[in-house]
């Protein structure tokens, strides 16, 4: 017989859960609980309820009418070999449905290296276009009408000539500098942390910083003169409630540095854009992103401004690279559209959609337009945009708001207790917390209790890798950028080059003069990115990074997983008389560091003798302390695609000093067409994405134990 | 390589040959340590216009940053300079992280300069042990200073004087009363004593740490140098005082050379080693001897399933090497 409905209280049905419903909570990255059913009563303690999009502290979203209004901005990232090809890429995305510009510049630029320079040979135009001078520049918006387009450009170390490109190839396309739409990066501090593009020790980069938020605050009404960005650290590995925290303390010391130079709150404030990634935790990312703007409109407020926008946090938001896979990347698609998801369900402003191909490679062109077309088929097809704050209530959404936002505040209270994010950096505090986040959720895929499909779980046979990946003609660029640069330098005014330069760093020596000002002199001038970049260096010096590593997390994480590298790795050092010893490599201007620095700790871990090389070595330079070390093997972590140019070059200076028995393996991104050609070029074995970190270890100490089979006898 | 290889390559200032010495001497291999023992020897005697450096304090109180400093400025003056950096705080379960390298990207370049960090803790003898081997490696291929950069925590701090002629030991400003008690050991241990880090909203605090250990140092009597520790303070970022701290090291050198204390010293560690270096030997000829190692598990063995006491088992196995 069928029970009469009509009798049963509704409301009861949610006091009787079944068995599974009373599962113990399930422990998320950042160590909030999340239990399997949340009620009202979960809402008790919650202060940030009553609130509306458009109003303090804006949880819902920064404006009133959000997407009902306007969808949010399809705005992708790219960027790739020269300036024209960028150029031509830029004007097909606009045609096909994309509406702000994204600027990806190569490592070189980033760093402030001409691309003649003899560090960065492998790196020119590798993994974004390369822009020597105000030239580069103009080409790569000929056809852009600069006073319409908005332009995001990510630029950190170098932002100075940078921006004084963008601003003088704006003005020779007749636009005026109050009249320019977009963002620059210019997020020096997590450069430090985790991006790795820095030039300058963190004092005189944040004045520069601080001189580029004055310049655009004074001249550039329009232009968001800062991008707060966290995504870089989810990339790098950080829980939501590190990179939620560590992006509102940078947030706040650059609010400090301007106010401190003399800017009004309401002067810059209303300028201050911010970036999130977002991951495959859905509604952890939904609930960072309500989190973020309620607190920092809480962070803002007790600097008295008056213009309410000064509290609104708007933002830009990526999918995550680091969830894409390598093997089977049409599941990619998958992921990508759910986490786009998320970051449309938490309101973001602009927003980037990974391609398939990701993991493999830069985006080719038909992988490029269906990640563009994902956004597509959300603001259009999904009907996603015509409520607003759709989450708003919800009993679980709601909770996890308030969760993220008490985690993320005492980690906010541990920086604002060293010093604020400047001195905190300085005593590695945020890298440290980072890493360990990294080695930890490499440890959960390796030992299998993070499930990523097609990848430790749900293994399909039959992947093969897209044949049609993007490469870029590594010889033809440079030697287009070397010409181009040439006519540069041979057209323009020496004397007044030179004069300019001499202002420039004239100007460094003066705190009150603003760098942006003299860096627009020169690149009207013709002076080059190397070359401005070069005149700071002079009075500013070169930093280097080196942070130290901590070892234990990867194997705290999962003690069961490492048991037969350990046995190995017992084994060859009483066979060799000391422990198998291996340098973790990072060569030319390659900033990614992730991989390498959680091989490093992990394989400490599996009983290796690790040295940790410093990042943007030459070949020549590793060489060297891989023989100075008396290193086994030394492993080389290659993401920015200048691996063809310079590994083979490791194992030449290698022969030169006389140690070719030194074992040379590579890690990272390294396309399946470049294994044979780099095997016969002398490298023992190649560990791509998805590689399972005690595997590869078992694997080199196998490697060791043959290459040495009477390890005794030298 | 054989032994007379080895040196042929030091002396020549080959430093592959150098480099893959040193892997030699701090290998716990048998054979390798006889053969390390053969180019010691021919090794021997050292240079005598060499001087040896010990850098010791706490974890991060700033060792390696300070070496990459001086060791610069040695080096711009076309000295040759040698870093032997053993860092057991870096020491897990097994293996190790050896970030002290990093910390020197200046010197670990310089073609003057040869810096080997090495895992310590599991050599036999200890750090100091391999240290003081190195040691006269790097000497012998005619580096003129070495740097031995140590964790001043007791034991080592004392291991370190014991291979090198002068001891800096880097301490951090403090608070007025946490410095009440410094200790009799830190005079004996230390020939110079700086306040590193000594810069930015630390400069004053380590002004007045500084005149706190002047004030504690006069209530102790002078070391075996003779000589009461100078105290100093000096910034490896900023770069102040650092030209000082060096001024003292060279001064100290002077005063020990010229009293006889530095030979003297070195003397007295030499005939320390004697022991040490016979007892290495002993043991390791003892862990290799076939019927040693068929015995031991034998005991081992026995000893774990309750059959005699680990006493009586040691006592079987040296009558077993005896025997044999
Ligand atoms: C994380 C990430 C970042 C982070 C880096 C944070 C950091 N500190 O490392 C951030 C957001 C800062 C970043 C920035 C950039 N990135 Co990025 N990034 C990635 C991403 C998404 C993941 C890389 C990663 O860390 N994975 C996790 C680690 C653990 O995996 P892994 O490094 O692959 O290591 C594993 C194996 O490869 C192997 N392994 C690796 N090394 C070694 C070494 C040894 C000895 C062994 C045994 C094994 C081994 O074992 C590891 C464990 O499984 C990749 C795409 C992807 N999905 O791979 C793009 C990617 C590498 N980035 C790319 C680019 C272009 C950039 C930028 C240059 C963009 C720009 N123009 O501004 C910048 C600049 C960065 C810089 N300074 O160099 C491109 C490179 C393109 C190419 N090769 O042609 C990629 C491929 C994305 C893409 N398709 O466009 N990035
Ligand atoms: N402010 C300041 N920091 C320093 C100085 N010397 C070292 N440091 C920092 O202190 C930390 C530890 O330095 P390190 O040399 O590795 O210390 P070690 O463990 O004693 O070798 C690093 O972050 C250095 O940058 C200094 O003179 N001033
Ligand atoms: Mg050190």
């Amino acid at each position: 017989m069928l029970p009469d409905f009509t009798s049963i209280p509704y409301r009861t049905a949610r006091h009787t859960p079944r068995g599974s419903v009373r599962r113990a909570p399930w422990m998320t990255p950042e160590g909030t609980p999340i239990k399997s059913l949340y009620s009202e009563a979960d809402l008790q303690e919650l202060g940030h309820l009553d609130s509306l999009p458009g109003l303090p502290p804006f949880l819902g979203g920064p404006y009133a009418t959000m997407y009902t209004g306007r969808p949010w901005t399809v705005r992708q990232y790219a960027g790739f070999s020269t300036a024209e090809e960028s150029n031509a890429f830029y004007r097909n995305a606009l045609a096909a449905g994309q509406r702000g510009l994204s600027v990806a510049f190569d490592l070189p630029t980033h760093r402030g290296y001409d691309s003649d320079h003899e560090r960065v040979l492998g790196d020119v135009g590798k993994a974004g276009v390369a822009v020597d001078s105000v030239e580069d520049m103009k080409l790569l918006f000929e056809g852009i009408p600069l006073a319409r387009q908005s332009v995001s450009m990510t630029m950190n170390g170098a932002v100075l000539p940078v921006m004084a490109f963008f601003i003088v190839a704006a003005e020779e396309q007749g636009t005026p500098l109050h009249a320019l739409r977009g963002t620059i990066q210019n997020d020096i501090l997590k450069e430090f942390m985790v991006r790795n593009t820095f030039i300058y020790p963190p004092g005189p980069s944040m004045r520069i910083t601080r001189d580029v938020i004055a310049y655009c605050a004074a001249h550039m009404p329009r232009f968001n003169s800062v991008s707060v960005s966290g995504y870089h650290m989810h990339e790098a590995g950080a829980p939501a409630d590190l990179e939620l925290a560590y992006t509102l303390a940078n947030g706040l010391e650059y609010v400090r540095a301007s106010l401190e130079a003399g800017l009004n709150i309401d002067d810059f404030a209303p300028r201050i854009s911010f970036f999130f990634g977002i991951g495959m935790h859905h509604y952890m990312e939904i609930a960072k992103l309500r989190a973020a703007r309620c607190l920092w409109a809480r962070l803002i407020k007790p600097f008295a401004p008056s213009n309410w926008k000064s509290l609104a946090l708007r933002m830009h938001c990526q999918t995550s690279g680091f969830s894409l896979t390598a093997q089977h990347p049409l599941n990619n698609i998958v992921r990508t559209t759910a986490e786009a998801l998320a970051a449309v369900f938490g309101h973001t402003q602009s927003l980037h959609t990974n391609a398939l191909d990701e993991a493999l490679a830069l985006p080719s062109a038909p992988a490029a337009r269906i990640a563009r077309n994902t956004q597509l088929f959300l603001a259009e097809e999904a009907d996603v945009t015509r409520a607003i704050d759709p989450w708003a209530g919800s009993y679980f959404v709601e909770a996890l708001t308030g969760k993220l936002m008490q985690r993320a505040w005492s980690q906010l209270q541990e920086i604002e207790e060293a010093g604020g994010m400047t001195a905190a950096i300085a005593q590695g505090i945020p890298k440290m917390r980072i890493e360990a986040a990294a080695a930890r959720k490499q440890a959960r895929i390796d030992s299998r209790k993070d499930v990523v499909v097609g990848v430790n779980h749900f293994r399909a046979p039959g992947s093969k890798p897209p044949s049609d990946l993007m490469t870029v003609a590594h010889e033809a660029v440079l030697s287009q950028q070397l010409q181009r640069l040439n006519r540069v330098r041979a057209t323009r005014g020496p004397i007044v080059v030179r004069q300019v330069l001499d202002g420039l760093r004239a100007a460094a020596q003066k705190p009150r003069a603003n760098l942006l000002e003299w860096a627009v002199r020169a690149a009207r001038a013709r002076a080059t990115l190397g070359e401005i970049s070069q005149a700071l260096e002079q009075e500013f010096g070169r930093h280097e990074g080196t942070v130290p590593l901590a070892a234990g997390a990867y194997l705290a994480e999962s003690p069961g997983t490492s048991q037969e590298s350990l046995a190995l790795s017992d084994h060859f050092a009483a066979l060799e008389g000391r422990r198998a010893r291996i340098l973790v490599a990072k060569l030319g201007q390659d900033g990614h560091d992730r991989g390498a620095r959680v091989i490093a700790t992990a394989f400490a871990d599996m009983g290796f003798d690790v040295d940790v090389g410093p990042l943007f070595s030459t070949p020549e330079e590793v060489a060297r302390q891989a023989v100075d070390n008396d290193v086994h093997v030394v492993g080389v972590s290659s993401l920015a695609g200048a691996h063809a140019i310079l590994v083979p070059q490791l194992v030449e200076h290698l022969r030169t000093l006389g140690r070719p028995d030194i074992l040379v393996i590579l890690g990272g991104i390294v396309p399946q067409e470049d294994h044979n050609a780099l095997l016969e070029q002398g490298i023992a074995a190649i560990f791509g994405p998805g590689t399972v970190v005690t595997e590869a270890a078992a694997q080199v100490l196998r490697l060791l134990l043959n290459e040495h089979h009477e390890p005794v006898q030298r | 390589m054989s032994a007379a290889d080895y040196v042929h390559g030091i002396r020549q200032g080959d430093r592959n040959v150098l480099a893959r010495a040193i892997t030699l001497v701090e290998s716990t291999h048998p054979e390798d340590r006889a053969l390390a023992r053969q180019v010691l020897s021919l090794c021997h005697p050292a240079p005598e216009e060499t001087l040896r450096i010990a850098v010791t304090g706490a974890p991060g109180v700033g060792k390696s940053t300070l070496i990459e400093a001086l060791g610069k400025r040695l080096v711009a003056r076309g000295q040759r300079v040698a870093v032997l950096a053993a860092d057991p705080t870096s020491i897990r379960t097994r293996g190790s992280i050896l970030g002290d390298k990093t910390r020197m990207p200046g010197l670990g370049l310089a073609a003057n300069a040869f810096v080997r960090p090495s895992p310590a803790g599991i050599v036999p003898g200890g750090v100091s042990h391999a240290a003081q081997q190195a040691i006269q490696l790097c000497e012998a291929a005619g580096y003129t200073f070495t740097f031995v950069e140590t964790v001043g925590a007791g034991q080592s701090e004392v291991a370190a004087r014991h291979i090198t002629d002068v001891v800096l030991l880097l301490v951090l400003a403090h608070a007025g009363d946490e410095l009440q008690a410094i200790k009799r050991g830190i005079v004996e241990t230390a020939d110079i004593i700086t306040v590193a880090k000594a810069d930015g909203t630390a400069a004053s605090l380590s002004k007045t740490t500084q005149r706190q250990y002047q004030r504690s140092i006069r209530l102790f009597p002078p070391g075996p140098s003779g000589l009461r520790p100078r105290v100093l303070t000096c910034s490896a970022v900023s770069q102040d005082g650092l030209a000082q701290v060096w001024k003292a090291v060279e001064a100290f050198e002077e005063a020990i050379r010229t009293s006889g204390h530095l030979e003297r010293n070195r003397t007295v560690q030499a005939r320390d080693w004697v022991l040490q270096a016979a007892t290495d030997a002993l043991r390791d000829d003892f862990l290799q001897h076939p019927a040693v190692k068929e015995r031991l598990r034998q005991m081992q063995e026995e000893v774990a399933r309750g059959k005699r006491g680990p006493w009586a088992a040691a006592e079987e196995l040296v009558r077993t090497y005896r025997c044999a």
